[in-house]
């Protein structure tokens, strides 16, 4: 008995040692490289907005500001947030009440100040945001801006989306802020999914869609007018058109077949998609109005589910089952120099990195009859291959979009497995601060290009 | 059988040919031979005659006598936060190259001129890079390190210090973040950790009024090959600079310093 215990007890040794060996290289690759580099975060004191006016409308305006640019500065990923318990009592409402020194000696240390003053004036809420450099007494400040919108909690949210956007272009070492995009998604209701849409951080969520039928992948165009997706109509699935700007569907030509998971090329002009009237699923790409179909990949298996390179416009990732379980390839746009990325598992759903490094997708790596499948959201750097694994024992994940600014990633999640618990969560590219943006019931996120 | 031709005349006309072609090698042999022998080369035989070149000669030691390492100049210098205080800036040829044998030669006044001379070859060559004619500032281009922006990351530390004077002490936030973004992109562990130990290179850029980058020139080589190309490959990663508070362009000059602990 201890002799055999001894001997199950080396073999799971030998094991482990094995399986360190094993992963060692993808140790490495989390070290070295494929993580995306968080620089050293800025440290922010956000202060509360002063009131000018004594309206009582002003003070509910006054909080939704507040906490929406506090949320939206802490969820940019680049800057350490100085907590609201730290911050000195007084509101500062402009240059000559701030006091530096209070601001940038202990408990607050900060680096940068934000603060500013919100008023309602003649039905409009006119806010004046300051930022300031704690640490240069002599030229502190960065800049102000003034704000003037029509006096509404929704435009208090929006206003306040704007000045953060602003700071995190001044302070945000090049990248664009994503305080005013928005993220389209699959909505169930009853038996039907619509389109809906909503606010980056999970506000203002409100139907886009009502054709009373399964509607899927959302894809937003790069210029935020148009919307394309996939419905099941009289023909099958078809790749449907809805225009933003007119509030209504518009016309896009309907071919035979099975036709799923639209995706724009970063220039607005062209759509590639899938489409099985041919008889196999391939990837056909086509320009904005549906015409001058193109069809660019030729191998016996299911291809679905390209995305453009979002840097270049010139490549195309996408899924194909020409091996047997699906696998992530890209090609060029024209459909040549084909390359396999992913060497195993079962691979759906790629979604390319604004800065054209990375691709982000859903890989079951263990798939197979007996084994633990465990889908999760892998990114992958293209040019060495190497990967990360950012989520881990959450359930089964799927659909990862990025955001414009390449720092965070959002995707579908079902804790327990069941595809009607499904929601949408957001996290920072490197697998932290991950939150739920949706209830139950949501899928198929895509985030928009600005 | 009977329907072949009989070959015995071409036989006869083989053999003979035969004959002729062996009588004809034979003498072609003999004259060269005869030739060498009549006409001897006079040209060098291998190896040269004359005593000087030698073979080489090897002997064992017992220890090599390595070349004293120089003192490292200590350039990770932190200005304090109040810039009146900077000590007196030194102008941009004694930053790139430690004076001090300099000085002792032009005291000497012997051999002045030849020593200026090898001290410009450390100089490096500015790259085939056309240098835009943009309008100078008006404050000047002067190369003065007033105050630096220092970001250290392991194994080293990125600085930045900005030409214009007047522009980094209005915009300090813009060189911190210059100087973070940098650092953020210098994958260090490109450089050779031997070679590159206590070494920095300088390298100068352009910035442009919308963040992006122009003009990147070495100032100072730092003697690693690897460290250099470890500094330029960080600047070729990163896309732009947020974009310029004032001015249409700023030059900066980044230098990178490696330690290792």
């Amino acid at each position: 008995m201890l002799s055999s215990l001894a001997a199950k007890f080396r073999l799971s040794v030998l094991t482990a040692a094995a399986l360190c060996v094993l992963f060692l290289p993808q140790l490495n690759a989390q070290d070295f490289g494929v993580t995306i580099r968080q620089g050293v975060p800025i440290r922010i004191a956000v202060a509360d907005f002063k009131p000018q006016s004594a309206d009582p409308a002003t003070a509910g305006y006054k909080t939704t500001f507040d906490t929406t640019l506090f949320a939206d500065l802490n969820a940019a990923g680049i800057f350490d947030i100085v907590s609201k318990g730290l911050i000195p009592q007084s509101a500062p409402g402009n240059q000559s009440e701030m006091n530096l020194a209070q601001w940038s000696a202990a408990p607050a240390n900060a680096a940068m100040i934000a603060f500013g003053n919100l008023a309602v004036q003649n039905g409009h809420i006119v806010v004046n945001g300051f930022l300031d450099d704690a640490k240069n007494t002599q030229f502190p400040q960065v800049f102000v801006k003034q704000y003037s919108e029509e006096a509404s909690d929704d435009q208090a949210r929006q206003i306040a989306h704007q000045f953060a956007d602003e700071i995190i272009a001044r302070l945000g070492g090049g990248g664009v802020g994503i305080a005013e995009t928005k993220i389209y998604y699959v909505k169930q209701t009853g038996e039907n999914k619509e389109i809906w849409e909503m606010d980056y951080d999970g506000a203002n969520q409100h139907a886009l869609t009502h054709l009373g039928t399964v509607s899927l992948s959302p894809r937003i165009s790069p210029d935020n007018s148009r919307l394309a997706f996939s419905a099941l109509g009289r023909e099958g699935f078809q790749i449907k058109m809805f225009s933003l700007l007119l509030n209504r569907m518009i016309n896009f030509p309907a071919a035979g077949g099975t036709n799923l998971s639209p995706a724009w090329a970063p220039n607005g002009n062209q759509i590639a998609f899938s489409s099985s009237h041919t008889g196999d699923p391939e990837i056909w790409t086509a320009d904005a109005s549906g015409n001058i179909a193109r069809r660019i990949t030729s191998f016996r298996g299911p291809d679905v589910s390209p995305v453009w390179n979002p840097k270049t416009g010139a490549q195309i990732a996408w899924i194909s089952g020409r091996s047997g379980l699906p696998q992530l390839y890209i090609m060029d746009a024209d459909g040549s120099g084909v390359q396999r990325m992913t060497d195993g598992g079962y691979a759906t759903s790629p979604s390319w990195s604004p800065n054209g490094q990375f691709l982000a997708f859903a890989w079951d790596r263990k798939y197979g009859p007996g084994a633990p499948g465990g889908q999760d959201i892998y990114v992958m750097e293209i040019t060495t291959k190497r990967w990360i694994q950012l989520t881990h024992d959450t359930g089964r994940c799927d659909f990862p979009s990025w955001s414009p600014d390449g720092r965070h990633i959002v995707f579908a999640n079902t804790p327990d497995g069941k595809a009607a618990h499904t929601r949408i969560m957001t996290m920072l590219a490197d697998g932290t601060q991950k939150r739920a943006l949706t209830g139950s019931g949501t899928d198929m996120p895509n985030w928009s290009w600005k | 059988m009977s329907s072949y031709a009989h070959p015995a005349p071409l036989q006869q006309k083989l053999s003979s040919g035969f004959a002729g072609a062996i009588a004809l090698h034979i003498a072609g042999v003999a004259l060269l031979i005869g030739a060498a022998f009549l006409h001897p080369s006079n040209s060098d035989i291998w190896g040269d005659k004359s005593a000087e070149t030698g073979s080489i000669q090897a002997s064992m030691v017992s220890s090599i006598p390595l070349p004293t390492k120089a003192p490292p100049v200590d350039k990770s210098v932190l200005t304090p936060e109040n810039v009146t205080k900077a000590a007196a800036p030194p102008s941009k040829e004694h930053t790139t190259t430690a004076p001090k044998p300099t000085d002792i030669l032009i005291k000497s006044n012997t051999k002045a001129p030849t020593k200026v001379a090898a001290k410009d070859t450390p100089a490096p060559p500015k790259h085939a890079q056309p240098t835009p004619d943009t309008p100078k500032a008006a404050s000047g281009e002067q190369a003065t390190q007033i105050a630096q922006s220092t970001t250290p990351i392991k194994n080293g530390a990125a600085s930045a210090t900005v030409e214009d004077k007047a522009f980094g002490l209005r915009y300090a936030y813009y060189r911190d973040i210059v100087s973070r973004k940098v650092a953020e992109n210098w994958y260090n562990s490109e450089a050779d950790p031997r070679a590159s130990q206590d070494k920095h290179v300088t390298i100068s850029i352009e910035i442009l009024r919308d963040g992006s980058i122009t003009n990147i020139q070495t100032q100072q080589r730092s003697g690693s090959p690897t460290l250099d190309q470890s500094a330029l490959r960080a600047l070729q990663r990163i896309d732009a600079f947020p974009p310029l508070p004032a001015g249409d362009h700023v030059t900066v000059q980044l230098t990178f310093d490696y330690h290792q602990p």
